[in-house]
């Protein structure tokens, strides 16, 4: 092994990708990107605002005005429980604010013909004069139901805050009925929050479920694609150096493997900065101290520690060694991007099943499921990494994924060198996967 | 005097292909040696061998006199058939990656870098991406990456191809001079007319095996003397019947007086002035003289000999 020589190429590798702007525009946009994908839509949904013309048709005589009364906003005070209302304030509203749709309502009576006025809003929805109109009777809510007809039935937003005012004025109503005091029956009766603490070898610490959930999302995600891409960056560049020929001039002065091992460790360390450059700024803006100076940060959000770090790295490298030299051999046995991507696919397949599996897993991180796909070499980077930022496993678990899959990566490198080496000088016609693996037997 | 390079009864085969049969080659130090043969005779796959970019299924490739040691494609500079460059970096980063790929530093390769791009009027591109320089510019850009660290051999598989002719005898130039500095350069090529000017020796293979080697005057001496220049109005074409006349090459055109120049080779033991006397009875002869083989005859000719 002339170690000089691959750190030439390493080197020119991790130079002239650092020195594009596009590296440092995906340094920035990655984050941003990431944010927007995992925190973004919840956010928007919750803020959004939608505007709904309605029409109440009340059957039953009894509903209409207090539900007309909740919807136009004139919400009674003890719908919100005291001490929530409290902590909402001290906390400067961090928790996700309920959903707000505005409404104008309209109660119409019931008429004679019933069939008539149902066709009649029915037509009024249709010519846009009015959104949505609701039917109260007895009948549905013996059922506890209520119609609600209109052209949009996906307004999840609008619906949620509809019937949630259609649920408190029927069980006032019944309530009423019933003989008792419906405010003080408000009063008591609260929804109670989880104040979730997650109990680490460190000691317990308050953190909020959502933000735990986005957090190990984010990193997961974060390893998905940086695997994704650096794997992609790695197939493209033996693509470029087999297609633009520059690649017998290296191979005059260099073996295959060498020159395979100094490309994937310097693209390797492109990922590497990168990802430093990420962890470490999220564990200064997650440190306790800085969190606290920080009120634009939700709350509660879990912070990078050293160990999460060092999982983290760990992890990507052998993911990196297990998907890039894989790449690296599809790039090198192929002749144009289109035949390379097709071959690309089943690897994507492997690196797309974990975000598949993710959420089973965030549900119940010791189910067999979980320990035994975690344990699968191919997934073992990005699902053991997820395992270990939602409850950490036990440690033997952590030794034998790491095992198993370093022994895969030193697999991959052995086959993938391989194909490598006879790939790369290989032009003309698209192999098949029976030459891949006598390349591999004979090479 | 101990050969700089050597191939001793080298072969490889590709499934039922046999690329190289068996070739033999040395290479004295300061010739100037070319690898001739028509496209696919293999000539490609032996300067790879000699790179150790692929392993004979056979043979030996000697440097200096001895087995091939660690640290000798150091001393050699190879410009492959197959020419590329990495188009998004800059002229300058590129020769030093090549230089240092080569085990020369950063800092002497600066200054050498330098004076080829002057020399070459490159040096306004020093700091431009090699994708923004034209073809003919990246080929000269190439040369010298071959020959930064100042090897000791040059070998260049078709390094005229391509080369419009200012650049080819830019190119030739500076062969010349490499020449010069005792340096030994083996380059391959199929177009015979550069081979004839700038090689001490040749080596002719077809079809994965020499069929012709040695000095290129030699050579010239010893399959020459039986080639004869005519000019004649007639049936040019038709004298291939005649007996002693191996091959007749016409030229394109007439000189204006209706008559046609033509090449007449004659079999080795054909007398001249028996061919002459025949030749007269054919066509209306302005001249008819004896003249020295051009290597494309040669070329031609021993290339069709081996094949039958």
């Amino acid at each position: 092994m002339q170690t000089g020589k691959v750190r030439v190429i390493l080197q020119r590798e991790y130079i002239s990708r650092v020195k594009t702007k596009g590296f440092w525009i995906g340094t920035v946009i990655l984050p941003l990107f990431m944010v927007a994908v995992t925190v973004l839509p919840s956010v928007l949904l919750s803020r959004s605002r939608a505007n709904l013309r309605l029409v109440v048709v009340d059957a039953t005589g009894k509903m209409a005005p207090s539900l007309v009364e909740r919807l136009r906003g004139v919400e009674k005070p003890a719908a919100e429980n005291a001490s929530t209302a409290a902590r909402r304030a001290l906390e400067g509203e961090r928790r996700r604010p309920a959903p707000r749709a505005d409404f104008v309502v309209e109660a119409e009576p019931v008429a004679g013909d019933r069939a008539a006025q149902r066709q009649a809003l029915d037509e009024r929805v249709m010519s846009e004069k009015i959104d949505a109109w609701v039917w109260i009777d007895e009948d549905g809510l013996a059922k506890n139901t209520v119609e609600y007809h209109g052209q949009n039935v996906s307004n999840i937003v609008v619906q949620e805050r509809l019937s949630r005012a259609l649920t408190e004025v029927v069980r006032d109503a019944r309530l009423r009925a019933a003989g008792y005091d419906a405010d003080k029956v408000a009063a008591l009766d609260q929804e109670i929050e989880l104040t979730t603490l997650r109990v680490t070898k460190e000691g317990g610490k308050a953190e909020q479920g959502v933000a735990g959930f986005f957090f190990a999302y984010a990193l997961f995600l974060t390893l998905y694609m940086v695997l994704m891409i650096y794997g992609q960056q790695v197939m493209n560049g033996v693509l470029e150096e087999k297609s633009s020929r520059v690649v017998e001039v290296v191979i005059s002065t260099v073996t295959p493997f060498e020159m395979m091992l100094g490309k994937l460790a310097g693209i390797g360390l492109v990922a590497f900065t990168q990802i430093g450059i990420w962890l470490g700024t999220a564990a200064i803006l997650t440190a306790p101290q800085i969190v606290i100076g920080l009120a634009a940060l939700p709350a509660g959000i879990p912070s990078v520690t050293p160990a999460i770090i060092l999982h983290f790295l760990g992890f990507f490298v052998l993911g990196f060694f297990l998907y890039a030299t894989f790449f690296a051999a599809i790039g090198s046995a192929f002749n144009d991007i289109r035949e390379a991507q097709q071959a690309a696919t089943s690897a994507t397949f492997f690196l797309v099943a974990p975000v598949i599996l993710m959420f089973l897993i965030v549900n119940d991180p010791d189910s067999p499921v979980a320990i035994l796909t975690s344990l699968f070499p191919p997934f073992t980077p990005l699902l053991m990494m997820l395992r270990i930022v939602v409850k950490t496993p036990p440690v033997w678990q952590i030794a034998l994924g790491y095992a198993l899959t370093a022994a895969a990566a030193v697999g991959m490198v052995w086959v993938c060198a391989k194909i490598y080496r006879t790939g790369i000088l290989m032009y003309g016609k698209k192999p098949t996967f029976k030459e891949l693996w006598q390349w591999v037997r004979y090479a | 005097m101990t050969t700089t390079l050597e191939l001793c009864d080298v072969r490889k085969r590709y499934g039922d292909f046999q690329a190289v049969d068996g070739v033999n080659l040395a290479v004295s130090p300061g010739t100037v040696f070319g690898l001739l043969g028509p496209n696919g005779a293999g000539k490609t796959t032996s300067i790879r061998m000699v790179m150790d970019i692929i392993a004979p299924d056979s043979g030996e490739v000697r440097f200096w006199g001895r087995a091939r040691q660690k640290g000798d494609l150091d001393r050699i500079g190879y410009l492959p058939e197959e020419r590329g460059l990495y188009r998004k970096m800059t002229v300058v980063d590129h020769l030093v990656f090549l230089a240092e790929l080569h085990g020369l530093k950063r800092r002497a390769a600066l200054p050498r870098i330098q004076s080829w791009l002057e020399r070459l009027e490159l040096a306004a591109w020093a700091k431009k991406k090699v994708e923004e320089l034209s073809k003919g510019m990246q080929q000269k850009i190439q040369l010298v990456g071959t020959v930064l660290h100042e090897p000791e051999i040059i070998i260049l598989d078709e390094p005229f191809s391509g080369l419009d002719p200012i650049n080819q005898t830019l190119f030739k130039d500076a062969f010349a001079e490499f020449k010069r500095q005792g340096k030994t350069l083996l380059f391959s090529t199929h177009v015979m007319e550069q081979a004839e000017k700038l090689c001490d020796e040749i080596c002719l293979i077809s079809r994965g095996r020499v069929v012709l080697a040695g000095k290129l005057a030699e050579i010239k001496q010893r399959l020459g003397g039986n080639s004869y220049r005519l000019v004649a109005e007639g049936d040019l074409a038709g004298l291939g019947s005649l007996p002693g006349i191996t091959q007749v090459l016409v030229r394109d055109g007439d000189n204006g007086s209706g008559a046609r120049t033509a090449k007449l080779l004659l079999a080795q033991d054909a007398d001249g002035p028996d061919v002459l006397r025949r030749v007269v009875e054919r066509v209306r002869v302005r001249e008819f003289r004896s003249e020295e083989p051009e290597l494309e005859e040669i070329f031609i000719k021993a290339v069709r000999d081996a094949d039958r």
